[in-house]
């Protein structure tokens, strides 16, 4: 399979898989920003309206970490079962494996961009207006995209060989959701040091914070520090991709009879 | 990958293949589904491999289209060939009409984006789906849904066609001409390996048999000589 045939199929699968899924809901595409704005409403009920965050701008600082979080747990979290989900068609035909955590990424970018487009008109709206750190947005999406990626394969093939895994990635993504500051401002901590440990051992906080800093602050992120988390996605995708290569027949078997 | 003989398309020697299931690891855990399966295809020749449900006939079909690897031994195929497994009733998305699941299924066998286009109208038109190509699979009925992979599967083009069951298609309409279709595409040329556990068909289309029992060779050769063995065991169990 070549490389074009290889995305054009990802491609295909996404768009198939969008149109499917929204054709099955009465509000079909509505979904695709309904769905991250009510998250971000549960979050504001509790953290806003019950716990009191005591910040004026909490409902722009929310809406700034959790919908680029939704994006990485909700792909990582689906494309963590698509190998296994694709067991049918993986009995039949020798293709590679990556093909499936690949599709599932692919959807929830196509999503992402409208959600993005959501993203900055609430920031506008609310009194920001777009300065030149905007640019700056690029290199996190596409960073982001990154980790994104190398999670979503390495938990295809964790789940493929150990279904229990799926148990622990969903639990992990609720841990995320707790460490990677979404309702927090983890610049706000007593220790300076300990902000700066938690931006060092959870990329995901960086990029959380990154968003922050950009569109509320007019302020771009440490491109040193996006370099590193960039390098690392890179180092792991290429890693698993080439793994995947080499177990795809192992790959085919524990999905077939796992 | 190299072979031995200049009209051997594709040949097995001594695959073994196990896999685990389950926590238990073990011997008792283990399935033997291939142990020591040796056989060549050779080119133009149509290929069929009897055995009763588990016997290993998928497993055989899905090493010698480079699915699976074996643990043991070696599948080689014709320098260049490309081996194709059609199955019929596998593999469909639910949630996708019939149109893009048929998209979906040319393109993974290679086709381009254009191309695979280009097959729709036809696999709509010998499918007699009607409307129902635009409806999500999960809406078909089993025949419907053998119709369409039939179909799409008949549509593609390869060097080594695999069969697993798919002339056991939709009424007695359809599945006369399917089976007419499908012959008209086995003579000729085209190799093909066809699995089944009919022995009618077997007798019918092919021209070598195969008998597979637990995962091993029990028989292989003309078909009229594998099927009456292959029916004398049948026979001896109910006694």
């Amino acid at each position: 399979m070549t490389l074009s045939q290889f995305f054009s199929l990802v491609d295909i699968q996404a768009r198939m898989a969008l149109k499917a899924d929204a054709s099955r809901y009465f509000l079909g595409y509505i979904w695709w920003v309904l769905e991250p704005l009510l998250y971000v409403a549960v979050f504001y009920v509790v953290f806003e309206l019950v716990l009191d965050s005591g910040r004026g701008d909490f409902l722009v600082f929310l809406i700034c970490g959790k919908l680029p979080f939704i994006w990485f747990s909700k792909s990582v979290n689906h494309a963590s079962g698509s190998i296994t989900a694709n067991a049918g068609l993986i009995g039949k035909i020798h293709v590679p494996k990556t093909l499936f955590p690949m599709g599932v990424v692919q959807e929830g970018l196509y999503k992402q961009l409208s959600v993005f487009v959501l993203l900055f008109i609430v920031v506008l709206s609310t009194g920001y207006s777009i300065t030149s750190a905007w640019v700056w947005l690029i290199p996190v999406i596409t960073v982001q995209y990154m980790m994104i990626v190398a999670c979503a394969l390495i938990a295809a093939v964790l789940v493929c060989f150990v279904r229990d895994f799926s148990m622990f990635i969903s639990l992990a993504m609720i841990f995320l959701m707790f460490t990677s500051g979404i309702f927090w401002d983890p610049r706000t901590l007593s220790d300076p040091s300990l902000t700066e440990t938690i931006f060092l051992i959870n990329p995901l906080a960086f990029i959380l914070d990154a968003y922050r800093q950009i569109l509320m602050n007019g302020i771009p992120p440490s491109a040193a520090h996006l370099s590193v988390i960039a390098l690392g996605s890179a180092i792991l995708i290429v890693a698993t991709v080439r793994l995947m290569g080499r177990w795809s027949r192992l790959l085919a078997l524990k999905a077939l009879t796992a | 990958m190299i072979s031995a003989d200049e009209n051997t398309m594709l040949e097995m020697r001594d695959v073994f293949l196990n896999y685990h299931s389950r926590k238990d690891t073990f011997d008792h855990g283990v399935h033997h589904v291939l142990n020591g399966v040796s056989l060549k295809v050779n080119e133009g020749e149509t290929l069929g491999v009897i055995g009763r449900n588990g016997c290993g006939k998928t497993t055989v079909l899905r090493v010698m289209a480079g699915i699976l690897a074996p643990d043991r031994g070696v599948v080689l195929r014709k320098p260049g060939s490309y081996a194709s497994l059609l199955t019929i009733g596998l593999g469909f998305k639910p949630n996708l009409s019939g149109r893009d699941n048929a998209m979906l299924s040319a393109m993974l066998q290679g086709a381009s984006r254009e191309k695979a286009k280009s097959y729709l109208d036809e696999i709509k038109e010998f499918s007699e789906l009607g409307d129902s190509f635009e409806e999500p699979v999960k809406t078909y009925s089993s025949g419907m849904r053998s119709r369409l992979g039939f179909t799409t599967a008949l549509m593609t083009h390869v060097d080594i066609l695999l069969l697993d069951e798919v002339l056991s298609v939709g009424d007695a309409h359809f599945k006369e001409k399917a089976s007419a279709a499908m012959k008209a595409r086995i003579t000729g040329d085209q190799t093909v390996v066809f699995v089944s556990h009919s022995a009618g068909q077997i007798q019918e289309i092919c021209s070598r048999a195969v008998w597979l029992r637990n995962g091993e060779i029990a028989d292989d050769g003309q078909p009229s000589e594998v099927l009456s063995s292959y029916r004398q065991f049948l026979n001896s169990m109910k006694t």
